[in-house]
């Protein structure tokens, strides 16, 4: 996990360049953040902002159930643009 | 203190004349405690809040302590009753500047209203433009754990439920485009894949979107703040990958014929200022005719620029977004008398003719066969005239851009040599340097420091040859550009069989014969600012008026004609169409970032061969991976783009106002409060324990938003990884009572903030282990100790101690160095998943620049002081100016309020003694 940390303002302008890899990437089924960071190849912890930024505005929502292993499953709720 | 009888006597006049009885600066706890109680008691106050919501920084909080009510269940009837109250008035996204204090004991406080571009009356909240929003920026109010979006409400609750759109003004890119385009709004929004909508954003400004999508000399490109990064950004080329795609899409352009409104306007010119001008007019309901003299419309964009450039079919596909609004276009017309349309039932006229006649050499030998002038023979290729080109030396006079062209022109027709001649170097052409450096590539050669003196013919009176006297540079005029002066003596003869000038163009009024003013220089003359000529219903712009230009300009100047003939056809004043907000500092918007990652430029995709023999285009489109990658690379110099999503989608017609300013008004005031809070410690100024390098270690002000109810993630959850934490490690005292950063105070709540926060992660994640490294832990108040022992029955772990540092594990897991002071003092070391700062406080400079430099005294560590605390609290060495809440030091919740009512009570106090005469302004009961 651990590496270079960005400018925070600069992780947080690419959300919408980083949306539609993680819809692709989610349309197999839900995945917690480590496994999208995978399927994207991209930092796990800029992951998180780009994850959490798309569950605030309406793409994504967790799954309720708690997974193993302390991670929560996500998955896109249909919003499209 | 001042003698206050006296000035009570001094005030008499002063004091009908106040705006406001009191000032309070800053709404957070403090500041809406000590307005509610002034209000209470009849005084009208101004607040003044600098964020968009009262609330300050406990609307942000979780629960408090000790009763673990939620703070925002008890902020929010608080923060409602004070926007609500009769007596006060409340200005959020709004500044002082400067409080100046007046003769008569008064202040006159100059106080500014940003500019929210959302009308504050008509919004509802609905947050639809937030959704819709394309610029994604850190949220402060969320600790920068989460981004929000340019438009946005401020928190869920925030009072007043208004949107805010954040805007610093016009982005560099967007304000150096002379035809008005929002440049940065087309690239946010290819960036969020609103391709359609980055399509019609441009058509809003111009049906020519294709075209300057490709031949436009992209002035926003020479402004990008990332060119001095690693590179601009392809804003032209985005603009024209917009446009590929609607044109591929099949779709219409979206726009319907408006119901006409009974006026008709004629139009000389189909270039692309009267282009744009038919089509703005046409959207608003006109019936336009364009005029053309030539075959075919679209003035220089098809009878100059050559289509390896620019494609005939891209800008016959632009100008079936001109007709496709009913606009008639008549090829082969030539108006002689454009005032003499109005008999024809025309309302106003616009003469956009530009400068299609080229400037003679002004040599012997101009009239042989063999001379033309640049746009000539540019136009005659274009029609389809034969020109013999094939096998000759032909040789461009000039330095410009139509030289360029010719000579690019001439190498695909089949010039057997193409040299360009021009009397200075290389630096000084006129042209876009893109353009010099592909004519070389492409073959053309260059002849430097040579001005043509005569053109040397053969026996049948055909060219030979250009007989040039040799230049040399001089010094730099006024304008920076260097002179050129003759080399006495001098002589070169280049060989030639066709010599085109292209050393400059004129319009040609010819055809008009006077009957349009013209000026000395040979152009049109009509009013810079409103286009309108001598004859009030003939207007004219573009080329024509200010002399060779481009296309971007002639667009800007086609959309202003538009605009003032529809004022004038309104009987509406003339005014400024030009209201773009000021360009943002670049070195500013640097400087919010502390580092850069460079990335790449697109390549610039054009293909070029040294002996050009077709008029193919040359540049290649984006492709789609590029063109996401690239408008990725736009910072938001401006942060808000001007994209327009929001305005489409804000449900309230009118609402969002994009181009609204802000509002400084100076307001005199019998009173002042200074209620601007505290600040965090920045975490990073504790470099052993990590904070800005490893994801998680996290400050308490973080951990409080994670445990709100509006938290910015489903849970509790570590920043690194989106995991659930099973074991959270406190480190107290971080930035309080440290000497190495120079703060020796003990900041009063983090104690107190840390033993709730551990109560409330107990709660909500029940298998998690928390343990809190301290020093003391310092619990004095009402129930307070009694909240301590509860956290440790409920199984928190206190162990006292100093931490020395923390190390990140590759896992993201965090290793603490401690002194375990109960256990002998061994230095251990123990793992957690997330470890939690408790930052402490510092003071608010904000406060002091509220007045003049030292007027209002602060006490050693730089709060606001209070120079009888103990028997005055509240009051400040200024007459009439009082402290209230955290801005005079560390205080809780509590505290604040009972500080704020103390501060209420002293001016109310002043009030009364500086005016005993005098009725107090409106009394309103409460
Ligand atoms: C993590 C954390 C947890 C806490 N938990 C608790 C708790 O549980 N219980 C508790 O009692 N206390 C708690 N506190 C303390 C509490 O936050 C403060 O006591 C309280 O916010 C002080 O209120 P204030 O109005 O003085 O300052 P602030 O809340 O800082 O408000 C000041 C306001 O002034 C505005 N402002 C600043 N400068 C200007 C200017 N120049 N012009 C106009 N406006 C300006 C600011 O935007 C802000 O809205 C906590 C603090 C932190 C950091
Ligand atoms: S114009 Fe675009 S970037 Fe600006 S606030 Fe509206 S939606 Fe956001
Ligand atoms: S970085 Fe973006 S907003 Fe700034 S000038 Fe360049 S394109 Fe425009
Ligand atoms: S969409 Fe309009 S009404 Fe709704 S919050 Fe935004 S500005 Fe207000």
């Amino acid at each position: 996990m651990p590496g270079a940390n960005r400018d925070v303002r600069e992780v947080v302008r690419e959300e919408a360049v980083w949306r539609p890899r993680i819809l692709a990437a989610l349309a197999a089924g839900p995945m917690t953040v480590p496994e999208i960071a995978a399927a994207i190849d991209a930092p796990v912890h800029e992951v998180v902002f780009w994850v959490f930024g798309m569950r605030r505005y309406g793409w994504l929502a967790e799954l309720k159930e708690s997974e193993s292993g302390g991670y929560f499953r996500y998955e896109p709720t249909g919003r499209v643009s | 203190m001042t003698d206050m009888t006296d000035m009570a006597v001094a005030r008499d006049a002063a004091a009908t004349s106040l705006d406001y009885d009191v000032l309070v600066v800053g709404a957070g706890i403090g500041g809406m405690e000590s307005a509610l109680k002034l209000g209470d008691m009849g005084y009208k106050v101004l607040l003044v809040e600098k964020e968009a919501s009262v609330g300050g920084k406990m609307i942000l909080l979780s629960k408090v302590f000790p009763t673990l009510d939620c703070a925002s269940c008890i902020s929010t009837p608080k923060m409602a009753s004070t926007i609500h109250h009769a007596n006060i008035t409340p200005w959020t996204y709004a500044q002082v500047d400067k409080i100046r204090r007046t003769a008569d004991g008064t202040f006159t406080a100059t106080v500014t209203q940003k500019a929210r571009h959302v009308d504050i009356d008509s919004c509802t909240g609905c947050q639809k433009c937030e959704m819709a929003c394309t610029v994604a920026v850190p949220d402060q109010f969320n600790a920068d754990l989460v981004g929000r979006r340019a438009a946005h409400l401020t928190f869920p609750q925030a009072v007043p439920k208004k949107a805010v759109i954040d805007r610093g003004g016009s982005s560099p890119c967007s304000f150096a485009c002379p035809a008005g385009i929002q440049a940065h709004g087309y690239v946010s929004l290819i960036r969020s894949g609103l391709d359609e909508e980055a399509f019609r954003l441009v058509l809003d400004a111009t049906p020519l979107v294709g075209t300057l999508g490709r031949a436009c000399y992209a002035p926003c490109e020479g402004e990008c703040t990332r060119g001095s990064l690693e590179g601009t950004l392809p804003i032209r080329r985005l603009k024209r990958f917009a446009s590929d795609k609607h044109d591929a899409s099949g779709k219409d352009n979206g726009l319907e014929r408006p119901a006409p409104n009974g006026k008709r306007v004629a139009i000389v010119g189909s270039g692309p200022t009267g282009l744009t001008a038919a089509f703005q007019l046409a959207k608003l309901g006109y019936g336009v005719k364009v005029f053309e003299a030539a075959p075919v419309a679209g003035g220089f964009l098809t009878l100059g620029i050559p289509s390896y450039r620019l494609p005939e079919a891209v800008v016959a596909r632009d100008i079936e977004n001109v007709t496709g609004l009913g606009v008639e276009i008549a090829v082969n017309s030539m108006v002689s008398d454009p005032a003499a349309l109005k008999a024809d039932g025309f309302d106003a006229v616009l003469v956009a003719t530009g400068t299609h006649r080229s400037q003679g050499l002004g040599v012997p030998g101009e009239d042989r066969l063999g001379v033309m002038g640049g746009t000539d023979f540019l136009r005659k290729m274009k029609l389809g005239q034969a020109i013999e080109v094939k096998g000759k030396k032909v040789v461009v006079v000039g330095g410009g851009n139509v030289a360029m062209d010719a000579a690019r022109t001439a190498r695909r027709l089949g010039a057997s040599s193409v040299t360009v001649a021009y009397r200075r170097s290389r630096d000084e052409m006129p042209a876009h340097h893109v353009e010099s450096a592909d004519a070389e590539k492409e073959g053309v050669q260059f002849h430097l420091l040579v001005a043509p003196a005569e053109i040397v013919g053969n026996s049948a009176g055909a060219v030979a040859g250009l007989r040039c006297t040799q230049m040399r540079l001089g010094a730099p005029d006024a304008s920076g550009r260097r002179s050129v002066e003759p080399v006495q003596g001098s002589s070169v003869t280049i060989d030639a069989d066709l010599i085109i000038a292209a050393i400059g163009m004129m319009p040609d009024t010819s055809m008009f014969g006077g009957r349009v003013a013209v000026e000395k220089n040979g152009r049109l003359s009509s009013d810079k600012a409103t286009c309108q000529t001598a004859v009030e219903h003939v207007f004219a712009a573009g080329d024509a008026v200010n002399g060779p230009t481009d296309i971007t300009r002639s667009v800007g100047e086609g959309r202003k004609a538009a605009h003032q003939i529809d004022a004038w056809l309104n009987g509406r004043e003339f005014d400024n169409w030009d209201d773009r907000l000021p360009v943002v500092d670049k070195q500013a918007v640097l400087a919010r970032q502390k580092a850069f990652t460079l990335s790449a430029p697109t390549p610039d995709g054009t293909q070029l061969e040294p002996a050009p023999a077709d008029f193919r285009e040359i540049e290649a489109p984006l492709t789609e991976a590029e063109a996401r990658r690239s408008s990725g690379r736009c910072i938001d110099c401006a942060v808000c783009s001007e994209c327009g999503e929001c305005v489409a989608a804000c449900p309230v017609d009118g609402c969002i106002d994009l181009r609204s300013t802000a509002k400084t008004s100076d307001l005199k005031v019998g009173a002042v409060v200074v209620s601007t809070g505290f600040k965090l410690f920045p975490a990073d100024l504790k470099p052993q324990y990590g904070y800005g390098k490893y994801q998680n270690v996290i400050t308490a002000m973080q951990m409080d938003r994670l445990l709100a109810p509006t938290r910015p993630f489903n849970t509790v959850l570590r920043p690194g990884d989106g995991k659930v934490p099973d074991r959270i490690a406190y480190v107290l005292c971080t930035g309080s009572r440290d000497k190495q950063v120079d703060n020796p105070l003990c900041s009063r709540f983090c104690c107190m903030y840390s033993i709730k926060q551990n109560q409330l992660i107990m709660g909500a994640l029940p298998l998690a282990d928390v343990t809190v490294h301290y020093m003391d832990i310092r619990a004095p108040g009402k129930r307070y100790d009694e909240f301590y022992e509860q956290a440790k029955a409920m199984g928190a772990n206190y162990v006292k101690g100093r931490v020395a540092d923390i190390t990140e594990k590759p896992d993201g897991n965090l290793l603490l160095k401690y002194e375990d002071i109960e256990n002998g003092g061994a230095i251990t070391e123990s793992e957690y998943d997330l470890v939690v700062l408790a930052v402490g406080v510092q003071p608010n400079r904000d406060a002091e620049e509220l007045f003049g430099v030292g007027e209002l005294a602060l006490d050693e560590w730089h709060y606001v002081n209070e120079p009888e605390e103990d028997m005055n609290p509240g009051q400040t060495n200024i007459p009439g100016v009082y402290v209230a809440g955290a801005a005079s030091g560390a205080k809780d919740i509590a505290d604040s309020i009972v500080h704020a009512g103390a501060a209420a009570a002293q001016v109310a106090a002043h009030l009364e003694r500086t005016r005993p005469a005098l009725p107090k302004i409106e009394m309103v009961p409460a």
